[in-house]
């Protein structure tokens, strides 16, 4: 009934689903942009950073977790890719090998920022309150990807569609900025070392 | 005839449930639009009258209207008020919402139930932010909010908590917003529209939108540090323990200097669409005008500090920031003398909204060149937290960018209400309006100039600044009189206005093309595109007209809209777009409720909270599209 001419081609770039996440994590990385620029400023107007008295970050163990977190970005790829092609089974064998390394993490994580608590407070100076600001929004964005995938599995449950398909995929990309975003958050708390 | 039968059946399908309901659940971004417009113009009311409080403290020396912390609160609240409440809500909310979809040839907007919740937001931000001068605790550190000012030790109570919540959550409204016009303008264009036949309009407001986008978090960043320093006890910008009072005015700046630039280029935008129609003349040099959009956004990100001049920075950085801002002269330059050429070269009538934008040309102008005297480090430094500043940015906010909003209500008002505005008293509210802004904000340039700092709430006698301040207060009350015969001319034209048809002016884009009021479904047939000038290519309107008729392009098998590549607008797909939701406004009440829990220090609540928001995002994506493949 509603002919439509023949203009119609495929493959016309990302779709709408994923120019909307990417509209997230613009604005998510402008926000950690502007945390780590702040990290910066104080760092420079501070004589001793840390300031003497408070402890420094550890540095091996934050590293390989934030290695291993960024490992996830292997099945989360897998998986993107497997929906494309209509693997069901496959989609949700490897969303939930990427779920399981990272609630791994994140318990891990927030059982250490609770142990790093007794040591220091980020009411103690300038510098444990950006330090615990910065790392805290980090594992927000960790549990939110967390709650992401537990979605998708859910969704799964009920078999696949385009609106699944997609949700995959874009939860994928988000995923892969977490990790970049985790990667660089680490690595910016750790420089205080050097 | 076949054509009605398409309509009819559109009709059916797009059209919203009846009465309250859908108005709370409504998707359409022509009803969000007027939402947003009619919530925006009450608060512009109450932005007005902190103004005219004002001022009538200021009438003349040692007056006593108001107390010293009434009028911190009535400066702050001011400031507040008409750029996170009225002009971007105005702007992108109101205007926005209402005309980029029709003006790129879409049926709403990509993600409506999303920019449902925008207005949502923004409406329960608002509710936030005034419920503070109810409870007289309203904000009271200026809009800028400087620490140590700010700070628990020198504002104690919850004053400046509500600017930070407030703020933080007004912006998430606007970052919403701004995220649904930039990926509606990639995604949503009427195949055939590649970037070089979108209007002007459409590209302000993707520069707009751009701005927005990467300047909030900068604010975001700012008050959250704040809002933890106030109630955590953390020491972000407490000297003593390592923090930097400087790192606030930073963060602001960043996004306080672009955001000048998000209030003034829709209102180019504006602009750009109501020259050409008062003129029937293509905009001079489009390209340019374009790409100068684009730029003066995007410049503006690199500004910030000299906002900062007088704060002792090292002198390395106060040039380089002098020579950044020299340097958004250049894209402002070329966009006034393509509108001016337009405006020669065309044949220019000289109805009420070309009368808007020929007065807001002439304030951006004047604003422009107070605003070049700063880049003079020292000039800058001696006129800093004078009323010269006030003079410069008034010009600049009430000239370049409410004029415009102005000339756009008229402009627009009968596509939206399917009447005529009466012409003479529109002409009559621009003259008043145009002598009392000048006889408002010119003196303050003298005033300024003489001294008086601004943010006091009054002043002593014998200093000579009596009878400007005087002609100012004046000039204020001549502007609401102006603004009332706008608002009555508009108002009466609804009831009595004559009907005006769906193109009285002969515009150039695409919604010119359609009924008014526009129909729910906007466009019957998706419409064809290839110029910039759509509602001027004849033959193209006429193709759609016969598409119409044998129902090609209709798109009638459900909420049906096409989606094209970014940049070349080729068409990509068809998609199925969601229809009236309650989840948007019951998600704005549980962020409100997140919100109301913080400031109450409630932090277990705010948990509870929280989850909430996790539930109703549940609920909302419950709903999916029906589709046909598997």
């Amino acid at each position: 009934m509603s002919g439509y001419v023949g203009e119609l081609r495929r493959g016309g770039g990302p779709s709408v689903a994923f120019w909307g996440m990417a509209m997230l994590v613009a604005s998510e990385a402008t926000l950690f942009g502007t945390f780590i620029g702040s990290y910066y400023y104080l760092r420079f107007g501070t004589p001793h950073w840390p300031p003497t008295g408070t402890p420094e970050p550890r540095v091996v163990v934050p590293l390989i977790l934030a290695g291993v977190l960024a490992t996830t970005s292997l099945p989360m790829w897998l998986a993107a890719r497997a929906v494309r092609r209509g693997g069901l089974w496959a989609a949700r064998f490897l969303l939930v090998w990427a779920l399981v390394v990272q609630v791994g993490y994140l318990v891990y994580e927030v059982h250490d920022y609770a142990h790093q608590l007794h040591r220091s407070v980020p009411q103690d100076n300038a510098y444990s309150s950006i330090y615990y600001t910065l790392l805290g929004a980090d594992h927000v964005h960790v549990a939110v990807g967390i709650v992401l995938v537990v979605w998708l599995l859910w969704k799964l449950l009920g078999g696949l569609t385009t609106y699944r398909r997609r949700a995959v995929q874009v939860v994928a990309f988000y995923w892969h900025a977490v990790n970049v975003l985790t990667l660089i958050v680490i690595g910016v708390l750790l420089s205080a070392t050097l | 005839m076949a054509t009605l039968v398409y309509e009819e059946r559109l009709e059916r399908m797009w059209q919203p449930r009846p009465g309250v309901l859908g108005w709370v659940m409504t998707t359409d971004h022509k009803r969000i639009g007027l939402l947003y417009f009619w919530t925006t113009l009450v608060l512009f009311a109450a932005g007005g009258a902190e103004a005219l409080a004002i001022r009538t403290q200021l009438i003349q020396p040692n007056e006593h209207v108001v107390g010293p912390a009434t009028y911190d609160e009535l400066f702050t609240l001011h400031g507040v008020t008409m750029i996170f409440f009225f002009i971007i809500p105005m702007t992108t909310g109101a205007f926005g919402n209402y005309l980029l979809p029709l003006m790129i040839g879409a049926r709403d907007m990509a993600f409506p139930r999303l920019n449902a919740l925008s207005y949502w937001v923004f409406l329960g931000s608002g509710l936030f932010i005034y419920t503070s001068l109810f409870l007289g605790m309203a904000p009271n550190a200026g809009w800028f909010d400087y620490v140590p000012l700010a700070s628990a030790k020198f504002d104690p109570g919850h004053a400046i908590d509500f600017y930070c919540l407030g703020i933080i959550f007004n912006g998430v409204a606007s970052s919403l917003t701004a995220a649904n016009f930039i990926v509606t303008i990639l995604k949503l264009r009427a195949p055939g529209m590649s970037f070089n036949r979108m209007p002007l309009f459409c590209f302000a407001f993707l520069a707009a939108s751009w701005g927005l986008l990467f300047a909030l978090p900068s604010l975001s960043a700012d008050t959250i540090f704040l809002f933890l320093d106030r109630n955590v006890g953390t020491h972000f910008f407490d000297v003593a323990k390592g923090g930097s009072t400087l790192l606030w005015q930073h963060l602001f700046w960043i996004f306080g200097h672009p955001e000048v630039y998000i209030l003034i280029v829709p209102a180019f935008g504006i602009a750009t669409e109501i020259i050409p129609a008062f003129t029937q003349r293509r905009v001079v040099a489009f390209p340019l005008v374009a790409v100068a959009e684009l730029l003066v956004v995007f410049i503006g990100f690199g500004v910030w500090a000299h906002h900062m001049f007088a704060t002792g920075m090292p002198t390395v950085t106060v040039i380089f920031f002098a020579a950044a801002t020299a340097v958004v002269v250049i894209p402002s330059t070329i966009q006034v003398f393509a509108w001016c050429m337009t405006f020669v070269t065309g044949n220019a009538r000289f109805k009420t909204p070309l009368l808007f934008i020929a007065g807001f040309i002439f304030m951006f102008v004047a604003g422009g060149l107070t605003g070049i005297m700063f880049l003079a480090v020292p000039f800058d430094q001696q006129v800093t937290d004078t009323y010269f500043v006030v003079a410069h940015f008034h010009y600049i906010i009430f000239g370049a960018a409410v004029f415009p909003i102005f000339g756009g209500m008229y402009f627009w008002f009968p596509k939206v209400t399917g009447k005529l505005y009466f012409e003479l008293p529109g002409q009559i509210s621009f003259w008043i309006i145009f002598l009392g802004t000048n006889l408002l904000f010119f003196p303050m340039h003298i005033v300024g100039l003489e001294g008086m700092p601004r943010r006091n709430y009054t002043y002593p006698s014998g200093l000579g600044w009596g009878t400007d301040n005087l002609a100012e207060t004046i000039g204020s009350y001549i502007t609401t009189v102006g603004i009332v015969v706008l608002l009555v001319n508009l108002l009466v034209s609804y009831f009595r206005g004559p009907p005006a048809g769906p193109d009285p002016w002969h515009g150039a884009t695409l919604e010119w093309t359609i009924p008014s009021p526009p129909p729910d479904y906007n466009f019957a047939v998706i419409p064809k595109v290839s110029s910039a000038y759509a509602n001027w290519d004849e033959e193209d309107r006429e193709e759609d007209r016969r598409k119409l008729a044998e129902g090609i392009m209709v798109l009638d098998e459900g909420h049906e809209q096409p989606v094209s590549s970014p940049v070349d607008g080729w068409w990509a797909e068809v998609a199925k777009m969601p229809h009236d939701s309650p989840w948007p406004i019951l998600l704005a009440l549980a962020m409100s409720i997140v919100f109301i829990l913080l400031l109450l220090h409630l932090w277990m609540g705010t948990a509870f909270a929280l989850a909430g928001i996790v539930l109703v995002l549940l609920g909302w994506h419950g709903e999916e599209p029906e589709e046909a493949e598997a």
